[in-house]
């Protein structure tokens, strides 16, 4: 018995890739629907009001690696979308100074001439190194990574393609890059600067989001992807989404309204349905059934695969594989409602660095420390964080003269230690409490009274990340972004094409090839690839095909 | 080091900017490693036949500036540069550039020996970093003199007047001498303009007190001071190169190769292969036969300039582009620099053709002009070398 | 002086392996080594006291055959060691080969998954020794020879990737880059056995389990069928068969002659001179010393500043020491039977420890419970020595390695080995402990580094010991690196100093 579909594809989970993915298909002319689990959408990338008047960016929070591409293909400044970059940033230390970080460049350059003359001017070499990588790394980022163990043409193809921009390198960019892929952000701070505060400034994107220290081989690549956005063709500027992270999830759901799509809230997916060895449609929590061939997963693949698909219709090995992807919560957040703008006394008055990203670590060991910390299921006694106060730049963030702060928080780790246990369940209101009073202390060497200003502070944990998001272990970019879980790796060796063993099951996060960050190129491309293997169409149109 | 807080944001003011502010009219400003310098301060045509025909002043302090002193000084500079640094004696100034390891040129710059031991090097793009990696392992101290040694460029047939006016005793300078003046005022007989011309170096703080001086001395001499634009032109029709313009320093390139050899900048002469080592040498003497490309002095066709034109062979192949091009009111002719891929630069010379774009009054064209290459400067008065230096 | 085709600075095991393959192809070749005896780091004793290397597991057989010993072993006896993780309630793991059991005799509830995961190591090992055994590609354009015969090579390696087949093949690519941390306890969730395999992986290098790229070093310690061995006769029975073969080569062997200045001439090298002032003429110089003394001996003038640069940013920071205890008798070590008290010696009891032992190095201290390799290589003997390398104590200490610095580590050393053996330290009659910055001052090495430069992922192959200087050649023409801190890389393997003799001939023909 045949059985007509409701839909052409189903998308489970209404997150930023995810509604990529969806708007890219509807565009294409399916019938797609977007099931979520929550009765708002957008995963991490939400605007969320949990203080009346205050809007929070409660898991994402700022913008740069979304594609261009992307944006343009899907038309998302006409359905609302607007980024507004940001300027510079600085980190505060402990006897009441400052580096600030400037856009221009220099100002930059007295600025850190003020700590070190040589580092001012060795800025330059490293710049260029970064800015070479970026260069290299970028045309990958829409494109699928090859399979080098298939002879298939697609693969070939691009394993070519690789080969040639590698080529183009020189024998001694190769080099170069080769060294940066595999250095760790310490060891190649080091090797252009000599400042402690300015290298553990520069540190800082080297360790977002993942289970590694600065001193870990394969952090430079973390900093990497840090920078490898762009706003407007500034490569590696940052800025705010214009409403909070949620405008673009708005606006990625409204293009795909617009384009014939449904969106189904509420209700998550309890079950991936098969039958002989291939995709039927889902089932929902709430009991009720969608049929479709195709069904792109936008949560991470150990949720997918573990806990929604029936082990019997997967290989063996494949399901150990998910098993052993790497998915540590490493981050912790706080969103805080301010009834005004607190003081940063170091600070010279309406500096414009406060409009930036802002941290309290002053070295690369206190940063390596901080690692040390997590590693043994405790959150760091002196986290790395990542503040922002974006009401400065956003008026929508909070009433006239109030403002909102959010402060990313490295580490914190899922599996908290307690009493010789380590698991997420040991995150309760007390230990958040602890974890929260940690990083005000650490708020108060850039703000000391900002404890007269809180009104109210969302603590989030991994474990929160989980329970709310879906995000297994409270892991921000749905899996670790070492060497051995990127590109051709990503997620599983084998399947860095999106697809997955079950025939019509795709993978449309970040778990997938080039991972994490509010970039949408894993959804981009997941739906590249199952409009070539799925439907007579074939290709997909706009610049991201 | 002590740490202080310098919450300068935007453009900082130079040495000598009271002075500048006083005098523009224009309000030109633009950022030049970070400084507000004056693009024009008057009128650039009238500036520029100053620099031509009375003398012009011109703030340099911008400038990057290293003082390089120990027992192996010069054998880091020649380490660093591709000329033979053994030669320049004290007293001396010499023109110089330097290649990374792969023989592309990283700046260029003018290298003052002041004593056996003691150097300073003048550039455009920050050193600090480079110098001190080819330092390492060196005995010699570097010092960054980038904020604490101001410069003016006094240039133009009644230069040595004035300085002579102001008291200052040059006469003995020939071309690329140097000399301290005065305590803590050294000139040297440099400049950027291929005319006749000074620099004079001082402590930064003094350097309104020697541009007032300087500036009543020339007071019935037809001094004034002038912007970039103004030496712009004379550098062009001097035939010197600007870093970022008719070459991309190759330190500061995020695009890969985007360098060029000396070879393929005409400075081939600026090479010695017999000094022993120095940086890029051995990429240098197998580039040295095989230019990819060669920066060419043209005379264009017509009488617009052709500044950023692509460069055609038989007005079909695309073979390169014109990275300076102004119309010469010295030499009455319309000149440029322009890069052009071998082997149409050489075997050919005479087919190549720039397409200038035309905009007047709203109606833009697009033209082919044929390029003639031209031997030397375009402008080199004699009175830029003679010594005695004439007085007007 | 004289006149020879070829010079090699050092006599430890690369220089001796350079030279008597460049003997061999009809070079006339004079080594010349600083101290009195041949040797280098490996060999290095104090007083009577064992060598600093104090086991072979990657001496590599196409070194045997190109420096003329062919046939199909060596010529000094070398008994495998099993392996024993000892563990504090005297439950050790005995590792033998492959088989792995209790030390009484008992099954090991994980001996399957231990065994099936040394036998995938081994055998990716063996794929990575073929990338050791010549070296590595880049600089020759694809059409030349030497670029065809590269190509060739990247051939023969793919095509012995593809032979995997396609899931081992995918497997070997992606545990390539891994953490052994990961790795192991993905396979092993027993400290006893993660803890070895951990200590393994980080053996000599400045990093922990759980940084990325320690698969690859401890694939590359199987490289060589995985079996640790013991040479009859110590290390310098190894030491003495290299230098006899050098000599039997032709070679020109001069101990007491360090070299102070390696001499140039129109940027081409044209030989050395010594501490002495005599001088030694070639047109080839092959140094065993690291990059950055070998740089200083010809004069960072002769180098480009980025090549300086680069030397200069190898990182070589040694975080291991050797201790060496002179017992009183042997030692009892609770649930050890006697007839393992010779076997190679861990402790190591969970790969969390070695991490932990790992953390304070970071920071320039040294670990409170440090991981120790302890072997006994004459058990039986009146008064035998306990040989133990003792990690991790880095070069770069806060402080300094002052004598009391030294004392303390010893004290923690022994209060280690005392949780397996609580009777061991009384029978501590003498002890010699041998830190990093003691290594740097007797064989020069930068930190005392085993490697001369750290094995991880950005100082390896083509980038080893820096990005364009992994083909041996540096700075003047003629002028050679054969030492530890090039491609492969250090151990008692001999490949860096065959691969750099070769490279030496093929730019001379």
């Amino acid at each position: 018995m045949t059985l007509k579909p409701d839909y052409d594809v189903i998308v489970a989970g209404a997150g930023h890739n995810g509604l990529t993915t969806a708007a890219y298909l509807a565009r294409a002319g399916l019938q797609v629907l977007v099931v979520e689990k929550n009765d708002w959408i957008g995963g991490a990338a939400v605007s969320r009001e949990l203080h009346p008047g205050w809007t929070y960016s409660n898991c994402s929070y700022v913008c740069s690696l979304l594609r261009r591409e992307i944006v343009r293909d899907l038309d998302l400044p006409k359905y609302g979308l607007q980024v507004i970059p940001y300027e510079g940033g600085a980190s505060f230390t402990r006897d009441g100074n400052y580096f600030a970080y400037y856009s221009d460049h220099d100002a930059l350059r007295r600025e850190m001439a003020r700590y070190s003359p040589r580092d001012a001017d060795a800025y330059q070499r490293y710049s260029q190194a970064i800015m070479r990588q970026c260069r290299f790394i970028r045309p990958f980022l829409l494109r699928d990574a090859p399979d080098p163990a298939s002879l298939r043409p697609r693969d070939l193809g691009e394993m070519a393609y690789l080969v040639k921009k590698a080529h183009g390198l020189g024998a001694r960019e190769l080099g170069e890059t080769l060294r940066f892929w595999t250095m760790s952000i310490g060891d190649f701070l080091n090797e252009h600067f000599e400042n402690d505060l300015i290298k553990a400034h520069l540190a800082g994107s080297g360790i977002i989001g993942t289970g590694l220290g600065v001193y870990s081989p394969g952090t430079a690549y973390v900093l990497l992807h840090h920078y490898m956005g762009d706003i407007d063709g500034g490569i590696g500027a940052w800025g705010f989404a214009r409403g909070g992270m949620g405008a673009i999830s708005a606006a990625l759901a409204a293009s795909f309204e617009t384009h014939g799509g449904t969106i189904h809230t509420g209700a998550g997916v309890a079950e991936i349905l098969t039958q002989n060895g291939r995709v039927t449609g889902v089932a929902l929590e709430d009991g009720k059934v969608f049929n479709a061939p195709v069904v792109a997963s936008n949560m991470d693949i150990k949720r997918t695969i573990l806990r929604h698909v029936d082990r019997d219709v997967l290989p063996e090995d494949y399901v150990r594989a998910v098993d052993r992807f790497k998915i540590r919560g490493s981050s912790a957040k706080l969103n805080i409602a301010l009834d005004s703008l607190p003081q940063f006394p170091a600070a010279p008055d309406h500096a414009s660095f406060l409009r930036g990203d802002m941290h309290t670590s002053e070295s690369l060991p206190e940063l390596e420390r901080a690692y040390d910390d997590w590693k043994i299921g405790r959150w760091s006694e002196k986290p790395y964080i990542d503040m922002l106060i974006p009401s400065q730049i956003d008026p929508t963030m909070a009433p006239p003269g109030s403002h909102m702060m959010t402060v990313f928080v490295q580490y914190a780790p899922y599996d908290l230690a307690v009493g010789g246990t380590r698991s997420g369940e040991n995150w309760d209101e007390a230990q958040r409490k602890a974890m929260a009073e940690t990083v005000v202390n650490q708020i108060e060497i850039a703000c000391p009274d900002i404890r007269n200003h809180i009104l109210h502070m969302e603590v989030r944990s991994p474990a929160e990340l989980e329970r709310e998001v879906g995000l297994t272990e409270g892991n921000i970019f749905q899996g670790e972004l070492t060497f051995d879980q990127l590109f051709f790796n990503r997620p599983i060796p084998g399947y860095s094409d999106y697809s997955t063993p079950l025939k019509g099951l795709y993978i449309c996060g970040s778990s997938a090839h080039p991972g994490g960050g509010v970039m949408g190129a894993p959804g981009a491309n997941a739906a590249r690839n199952i409009l070539r293997r799925e439907t007579r169409a074939g290709r997909m149109k706009g610049y991201a095909a | 080091m002590t740490i202080s807080p310098d919450l300068t944001l935007g453009l900082v003011l130079g040495p000598v900017h009271d002075r500048l502010e006083a005098l523009s009219r224009t309000r030109n400003w633009y950022g030049w490693a970070g400084y507000a310098a004056p693009a024009s301060v008057e009128s650039v045509e009238f500036e520029y036949f100053a620099l031509r025909n009375q003398a012009s002043l011109f703030d340099i302090s911008p400038m990057h500036k290293y003082r390089l002193r120990g027992r192996q000084a010069e054998a880091v500079l020649n380490r660093l540069v591709t000329r033979d640094a053994s030669k320049l004696r004290p007293g001396r100034v010499g023109y110089a550039v330097w290649c990374d390891e792969e023989g592309m040129v990283i700046d260029d710059g003018t290298l003052f020996r002041l004593a056996d031991d003691d150097w300073r090097l003048c550039c455009q793009e920050p050193m600090l970093d480079w110098l001190a990696e080819a330092a390492w392992g060196f005995d010699v101290e570097i010092a960054d003199e980038s904020y604490s040694l101001a410069g003016l460029a006094l240039q133009g047939p009644t230069s040595f007047a004035i300085l002579d006016a102001a008291g200052l005793d040059v006469a003995h300078l020939k071309s690329f001498d140097h000399a301290a003046a005065e305590p803590d005022l050294m000139i040297s007989r440099t400049g950027f303009t291929g005319d006749l011309g000074y620099e004079l170096w001082m402590p930064w703080d003094d350097a309104t007190a020697v541009w007032d001086r300087i500036w009543t001395a020339g007071a019935h001499l037809g001094l004034r001071a002038i912007g970039y634009e103004a030496v712009n032109i004379a550098r062009i029709e001097a035939g010197f190169l600007t870093a970022g313009v008719d070459f991309q320093p190759v330190q500061a390139t995020e695009r890969l190769n985007r360098g060029l050899t000396p070879f393929e900048l005409g400075l081939g002469h600026m090479v010695d292969f017999s000094k022993g080592h120095f940086n890029g040498r051995r990429a240098l003497l197998s580039a040295r036969e095989a230019p990819r490309s060669l920066l060419m002095r043209v005379d264009v066709e017509g009488f617009k300039p052709a500044q950023g034109a692509l460069v055609y062979h038989r007005k079909r192949r695309e073979v390169g582009h014109i990275t300076s091009g102004i119309w010469s009111p010295t030499a009455k002719r319309n000149i440029a620099l322009a890069h052009v891929a071998t082997p149409y630069a050489t075997r050919s010379p005479t087919q190549l053709w720039a397409e200038v774009y035309t905009q007047e009054e709203g109606r833009w064209e697009a033209r082919m002009a044929r390029l003639t290459p031209v031997e030397g400067a375009f402008f080199a008065p004699p009175r830029a070398r003679a010594t005695p230096p004439a007085r007007r | 002086m004289s006149q020879f085709d070829t010079i090699v600075i050092g006599a430890g095991v690369n220089g001796l392996v350079a030279g008597a393959v460049l003997a061999r192809r009809g070079k006339s070749v004079c080594i010349l080594e600083q101290g009195d005896t041949v040797g280098g780091m490996a060999g290095l004793t104090s007083s009577d006291g064992p060598a600093l290397a104090h086991l072979i597991y990657n001496l590599n057989s196409r070194v045997r055959r190109d420096i003329g010993l062919g046939g199909k072993d060596w010529p000094f006896k070398s008994k495998a060691l099993p392996t024993v993780s000892l563990s504090e309630d005297g439950k050790h793991v005995v590792v033998d080969g492959a088989a792995v059991r209790f030390a009484d005799g008992s099954d090991h509830p994980q001996a399957t998954a231990c065994s099936d995961l040394i036998r995938r190591l081994t055998r990716y090992g063996d794929l990575l020794r073929q990338l050791a055994e010549a070296p590595p590609p880049g600089g020759d354009s694809p059409v030349s020879r030497a670029g065809l015969k590269q190509l060739w090579w990247l051939g023969r390696f793919g095509l012995g990737v593809k032979r995997l087949g396609k899931s081992e093949m995918r497997a070997f690519l992606q545990v390539l880059l891994s953490n052994a941390y990961d790795f192991i306890l993905d396979e092993l969730p027993d400290g006893r056995l993660s803890g070895i395999l951990a200590a393994d992986a980080v053996r000599g290098a400045a990093t922990g389990p759980r940084s990325p790229g320690t698969v690859f070093s401890l694939i590359y310690r199987m490289g060589h069928g995985g079996d640790v061995t013991l040479p009859q006769g110590g290390t310098a029975a190894v030491m003495e068969t290299l230098s006899n073969a050098a000599k039997q080569a032709g070679c020109t062997l001069k101990t007491g002659a360090p070299v102070v200045r390696i001499l140039t001439d129109n940027d081409h090298v044209t030989g050395i001179e010594t501490a002495s002032g005599d001088r030694v003429y070639a047109k080839q110089v092959l140094s065993s010393v690291a990059p950055l003394p070998t740089a200083r001996l010809a004069g960072l003038h002769h180098f480009d500043i980025e090549a300086t640069r680069r030397i200069r940013n190898i990182r070589a920071r040694g975080t291991t020491a050797k201790v060496n205890l002179r017992l009183s008798r042997a030692p009892v070590i609770p649930g050890l039977p006697g007839n393992l008290l010779g076997a190679r010696l861990l402790f190591a009891p969970s790969a969390d420890y070695v991490e932990q032992a790992f953390n304070p190095a970071k920071y320039g201290d040294m670990s409170s419970a440090p991981v120790i390799e302890a072997v006994l290589p004459a058990p039986q003997m009146d008064r035998p020595w306990l040989s133990t390398i003792v990690q991790y104590a880095p070069s770069d200490l806060s402080g300094g390695w002052t004598d009391a610095a030294r004392e303390e580590l010893l004290q923690t050393t022994l209060a280690t080995l005392a949780r397996i053996s609580p009777t061991l330290p009384e029978l501590v009659e003498e002890a010699q402990v041998i830190t990093p910055d003691l290594i740097e001052q007797a064989t020069g090495a930068p930190g005392g580094h085993w490697h001369h430069a750290e094995m991880s992922l950005d100082q390896l192959l083509t980038i080893r010991p820096a990005n364009l200087l992994g083909r041996y050649a540096i700075g003047p023409k003629g002028l050679f690196l054969c030492g530890a801190a090039t491609h492969p890389g250090g151990d008692i393997m001999g490949l860096s100093g065959r691969n750099a003799a070769l490279m030496a001939l093929e730019k001379t023909g």
